[in-house]
């Protein structure tokens, strides 16, 4: 009798034993588990907003580009020294930059006199094969038909995915960049937030409370 | 004697090591490689009747606080999901019956409202087979948004092994 209560203490003991280290392995991954999520989650999987983290862009001279415009011609950021400018990523099929386009063309229209644009940047980030023509072509018919409907006052240019590597890559939409007279970028935001949020980014970027 | 060899038994049966799945996969939703804001879950395999119409249900997952638009979004400016089968797989998708999405409202927008899929959702596909075992790589093509913003439209492999036989 005895020797099997001396038997059965070990036993338990020793069950107890493993339930511990099984606890203790399984805790240790899951924290391994919650760093490598941290780590691999791809950005596009991080709400927007001003919550992620700042734009490396953020403070330094936004990056010079050349893109046509929805009428074929050559527009250029540089072509904007010495005014402020909104660089606004948008897509077609973006739902909340269909709700943010008309804040954007009011508020052009309210700061343009000091100084202000927009220059809108059509970036499909389609993943459409280039031999695609048809594809290409409603993509191309979609965003004249979105310039149209919204009226847009200011330059509208197409093909941003070629310029999404300089901006930091543009996994979501809409993405903008509030670039200061000088050229440099002052504030950013992804994704919808506000209008009065906007026009706060905007007067920044005009230097207004200096 | 028999008790501590019963109870030697039940010590070597106790996993220590295997504790279930790793934590990082349930985050997932599965084995994979790479997060993605849509992921197919199963079937890997299916086993079909040669030469005729079989039903198979296709599950994919969307990742937390992501939808992606239904088959029949509201507007025609949004992407669809759709599902394809490659023309030479040598298996043929003759219909897909998609999910009825649900209606999802931008807290910016109430008046807008949208028709989505999120966490789980099945694609019944209805396929018809040649004899023989194919790695089918059928497509997913679709476009995911959270409340703010929207990722752009992206094609998934939705990799099978489909036996006819």
């Amino acid at each position: 009798m005895k020797r099997n209560t001396l038997v059965l203490g070990i036993t338990l003991f020793v069950l107890a034993g493993f339930a511990w280290a099984g606890w203790a392995n399984w805790e240790y991954r899951k924290q391994a588990a919650d760093k490598v999520m941290a780590a691999t989650m791809p950005p596009e999987l991080v709400i927007g907003g001003d919550d992620g983290p700042p734009s490396p862009l953020l403070n330094k001279p936004a990056p010079n580009f050349t893109l046509e415009d929805i009428h074929g011609n050559k527009v250029s950021l540089a072509d904007y020294k010495g005014k402020a400018v909104l660089i606004n990523f948008w897509a077609t099929w973006c739902a909340p930059c269909k709700l943010e386009t008309p804040w954007l063309v009011e508020l052009r229209n309210k700061y343009a006199p000091q100084g202000f644009e927009i220059l809108g940047i059509s970036a499909e980030g389609d993943d459409l094969k280039d031999d695609d023509k048809d594809g290409w072509a409603k993509d191309k018919a979609a965003i004249n038909k979105f310039v149209q409907q919204m009226k847009m006052p200011y330059p509208v240019l197409i093909n941003g995915d070629s310029i999404s590597k300089d901006y930091g890559g543009l996994d979501a939409m809409p993405s903008s960049f509030f670039v200061d007279k000088n050229g440099v970028v002052v504030a950013t935001q992804t994704g919808l937030t506000s209008q009065s949020e906007i026009a706060a980014k905007i007067e920044k970027s005009l230097g207004a409370g200096k | 004697m028999k008790f501590a060899k019963y109870a030697a038994l039940v010590v070597c049966m106790v996993p220590v090591v295997n504790c279930g799945q790793s934590p990082l996969l349930e985050k997932l939703g599965g084995p994979a490689t790479k997060a993605e804001a849509v992921r197919y879950l199963y079937p890997e395999q299916v086993v079909v009747a040669a030469g005729k119409t079989t039903d198979v249900a296709l599950h994919f997952r969307i990742a937390d606080g992501m939808h992606i638009n239904s088959h029949t979004p509201k507007y025609d400016f949004l992407i669809p999901t759709a599902l394809s089968f490659p023309a030479s797989s040598g298996v043929a998708l003759d219909a897909a019956n998609y999910p009825t999405g649900t209606e999802f409202v931008l807290p910016a927008d109430p008046s807008t409202k949208l028709n989505v899929y999120s966490g789980e959702f099945t694609i019944n596909a209805r396929i018809t087979a040649e004899p023989g075992n194919h790695l089918v790589q059928a497509k997913l093509r679709y476009q995911a948004c959270d409340q703010t913003q929207c990722m752009p439209p992206k094609t998934i492999n939705v990799a099978m092994d489909i036996v006819a036989r």
